[in-house]
């Protein structure tokens, strides 16, 4: 009933309100959006609906004194209705039908500007680094991957209440504080959902093996001053090269199952790390061979970052170790034959050690786990992303590929296109198409090619 | 008597020399003068597109995109520009320029760095909503559309004095034009040079503009452009408003409007506000001002 009137409402709405300036006052603007998703499960042919999901957003904008002091506030709402006609999800349909808990405030903060200070302060998301699709320094906030890294950057990350201070002593330069109490966990889709890791299929299955006597405490960090996060970021020029200087303190978002002794008791505990690292960004903007190339770089040290380590076999978790490990990046984007831009990645992440080596346990169970798949994961793993985008009739026609792949002989392949039907209405269409082995990131997915369409009716 | 009007003529040359060897100075307002070269006329023309005479300039505005079954597709924005002609870094403006409406590209943001050196390319930053991010951009190439308009990128920000050579061919009183959107005829009358603008780039988009320049303010009000075959293929029509700031008149552009003869497709982009020396920050036209967007 619920999603009816919500569908109802978004339509009437987007309808009677066809253009965006009649919400918008001197001081107050509101606007909206209603996005329809229709998936299709490739391998199911025409029965094959993995999706069909209505969201309504809706985003209000307040100048309390004039551009120096602002509040904003974002919202979504999203209903799944897939889980009303197939079945075969039922048991993911609790997590996946609708927006969980308060995710449906996606922004909601104070902007306040005094000469060379800034302050956001509020629920909010804070991207750093150059990376595109690769979270090196994007750690920043936890991710949402109940539908694995497809929906925008923006749409993944989580949220969370912070205070976001800058503070600019000299021109191009800025200095970011974060103080972040809040904190939510990265989330994943459940067992039977499209997108569910296989680690996270593989314990549902152990689980009903064992009637359903599998219990996992989650042990999050208590809600005190010691447990928040902190973060740094230093930013400025040299010449017309921009780097940053980045510095997180706090607890990783992101915890495995680990079963205590031989017990149906599985702990999920939370732990603490730190991320050093740096970007940079120039384009080679002389006369020259390089001449329109736009290089970007992201590199970070991760210091005890919590890595699970087990047999990958059976995919089972024997424990957990806190290593030192590298993550880098190098971009390259290029316009090419008049608007054709062509943008490259190629990123390693370089764990400390191949195996755990730990005399107290077996060979077979000293492997470090892909955090996904809970498959082995490569001491250092080589991963590549190009992008290709170009547009028609007057930027209105928008296909773009992206090819992100492992030296594993395993990526996915995401061509789409948008087609801009009026102002306010605009239609995509595109795939998912995952390759490779099923022990890996994406090759896990390779029976879940995926078909699409989002019409979004914006006002 | 004779002596001193020779000295006159003398210094007036020179100054002239010096104005129009180099770049012309920032901040002040030029007109084109009886017996001007086309070169002469062209670096005028430039340095009013650019509105080099002010120091910073605020607009707000529209753009429609009309294809040739009337189908319009509407863009709000709202752009500043601040004009540093700094030999220090090398950069003459930055601009920021940033999508108001419709909600599907709200919030989208461009700052762009140009430099006194016109060989050198623009620095382009973006901000992506969809990626709450800002980007690196490689510059946009010269003949690529500008936001999907009927103008090229190098019609709206990056062709500079120099790129081309310059013909005067004639001086004649302009026809007019007729307004598409506003149903107007503007600047019926008004004395022109007329001036034949050759590309240096071989094969390039366009063989020849013919480009005409009000005589009185010396903006470039008219132009059209044609193929190697000698067809014309496009035209854009630019209307100026006269604003007095402190005794001095700065043309600004306030209307601009053009068709791609091929496709029928038409484009009218229109200032509906503009603020002139105001006082903008630079601070206001960097990387860090552009990720605190909020949209």
């Amino acid at each position: 009933m619920f999603k009816r009137i919500l569908i109802i409402f978004a339509l009437v709405t987007a309808i009677s309100l066809p253009a965006y300036a009649e919400l918008t006052g001197e001081n107050f603007t509101l606007t909206g959006a209603f996005k329809n998703e229709t998936g299709m499960r490739l391998k199911d042919s025409l029965t094959g609906l993995n999706k069909l999901k209505n969201t309504l957003e809706l985003a209000g904008e307040y100048d309390i004194k004039d551009d120096d002091l602002v509040f904003f506030i974002k919202t979504k709402y999203g209903y799944d209705s897939m889980y009303d006609t197939r079945k075969k999800y039922d048991f993911a349909e609790h997590y996946m039908r609708h927006t969980q808990r308060s995710d449906w405030l996606r922004d909601c903060y104070i902007d306040y500007t005094k000469d060379q200070w800034f302050f956001r302060l509020g629920k909010q998301q804070v991207a750093w680094g150059q990376a595109d699709g690769i979270t090196i320094l994007d750690r920043v906030n936890p991710v949402d991957l109940s539908e694995y890294w497809l929906p925008d950057m923006s749409d993944l990350r989580i949220p969370l209440w912070m205070a976001n201070i800058n503070y600019s002593p000299k021109l191009n330069a800025n200095l970011q504080i974060l103080f972040i109490p809040d904190f939510e966990a990265s989330t994943a889709a459940p067992a039977g959902a499209p997108y569910a890791f296989r680690s996270v299929t593989a314990f549902d299955n152990a689980n009903k093996l064992a009637m359903h006597s599998l219990q996992v405490q989650n042990r999050f960090p208590g809600k005190q001053f010691d447990n928040s996060t902190f973060g740094l970021q230093w930013q400025d020029m040299i010449g017309d090269l921009t780097y940053t200087l980045n510095f997180l303190n706090g607890y990783y978002y992101n915890a495995r199952t680990v079963r205590i002794g031989t017990s149906t008791l599985y702990n999920r505990s939370f732990k603490r790390w730190r991320m050093y690292g740096g970007s940079i960004n120039k384009t080679f903007t002389n006369p020259g061979p390089m001449q329109g190339i736009t290089m970007r770089g992201d590199f970070a040290y991760y210091n005890d970052e919590p890595i699970y380590y087990g047999n990958p076999s059976i995919a089972s978790t024997s424990g957990i170790k806190r290593w030192d490990n590298i993550f880098w990046l190098i971009g390259f984007d290029k316009t090419f034959f008049t608007n054709w831009l062509a943008s490259f990645q190629f990123s390693q992440y370089i764990y400390q050690d191949s195996k755990v080596k730990d005399a107290g346990i077996t060979a077979l169970t000293q492997y470090p786990f892909n955090s996904y798949t809970y498959g082995a994961q490569d001491q250092v793993e080589n991963i590549f992303t190009l992008k290709i985008s170009t547009d028609f009739k007057n930027e209105r026609l928008k296909p773009e590929i992206l090819w992100s792949f492992t030296d594993d002989n395993q990526g996915r392949i995401s061509p789409k296109a948008t087609y801009e039907i009026k102002d306010n209405i605009w239609l995509t269409l595109g795939m998912h198409y995952f390759y490779g082995s099923e022990y890996d990131s994406n090759g896990q997915f390779r029976d879940e090619n995926q078909v699409y369409t989002t019409l979004k009716i914006t006002f | 008597m004779k002596r001193k009007v020779l000295l006159v003529l003398a210094m007036i040359t020179l100054a002239c020399g010096y104005l129009f060897a180099g770049e012309l100075e920032y901040f002040n307002v030029y007109k084109p003068k009886a017996g001007m070269t086309a070169d002469e006329i062209m670096q005028i023309k430039y340095f009013n597109k650019y509105t080099l005479f002010a120091q910073d300039i605020s607009f707000t505005g529209k753009a429609y995109f009309i294809d040739k079954s009337g189908s319009t597709r509407e863009r709000a924005t709202a752009r500043k520009r601040i004009n540093l002609g700094r030999e220090s870094d090398g950069i003459a403006y930055k601009d920021y320029t940033v999508f108001t409406g419709p909600t599907q590209v709200k919030g989208l943001c461009n700052l762009s760095w140009t430099y006194l050196n016109s060989d050198k390319q623009q620095d382009v930053w973006l901000w992506i909503p969809s990626l709450k991010k800002v980007r690196k951009i490689s510059a946009s190439q010269s003949d690529d559309s500008f936001l999907g308009s009927d103008f090229t990128v190098e019609d709206i920000s990056t062709r500079r004095f120099g790129d081309e050579t310059y013909k005067l061919v004639k001086e004649e009183n302009f026809k007019g034009f007729t307004s598409d959107f506003y149903k107007k005829t503007y600047y019926k009358d008004t004395p022109c040079y007329v001036i034949e603008a050759t590309p240096k780039r071989a094969n390039w988009y366009y063989a020849k503009r013919l480009v005409w320049v009000d005589k009185q303010y010396g903006t470039n009000i008219y132009e059209e452009k044609y193929d190697s075959k000698g067809q014309k293929f496009q035209y854009i029509f630019r209307w100026y408003e006269i604003h007095n700031v402190s005794s001095k008149e700065y043309p600004i552009q306030m209307l601009l409007e053009g068709e791609n003869l091929r496709s029928g497709h038409h484009t009218v982009i229109i200032n509906e506000t503009v603020e002139i020396d105001k006082g903008l920050s630079e601070q206001e036209f960097t990387e860090g001002a552009l990720s605190r967007s909020r949209w």
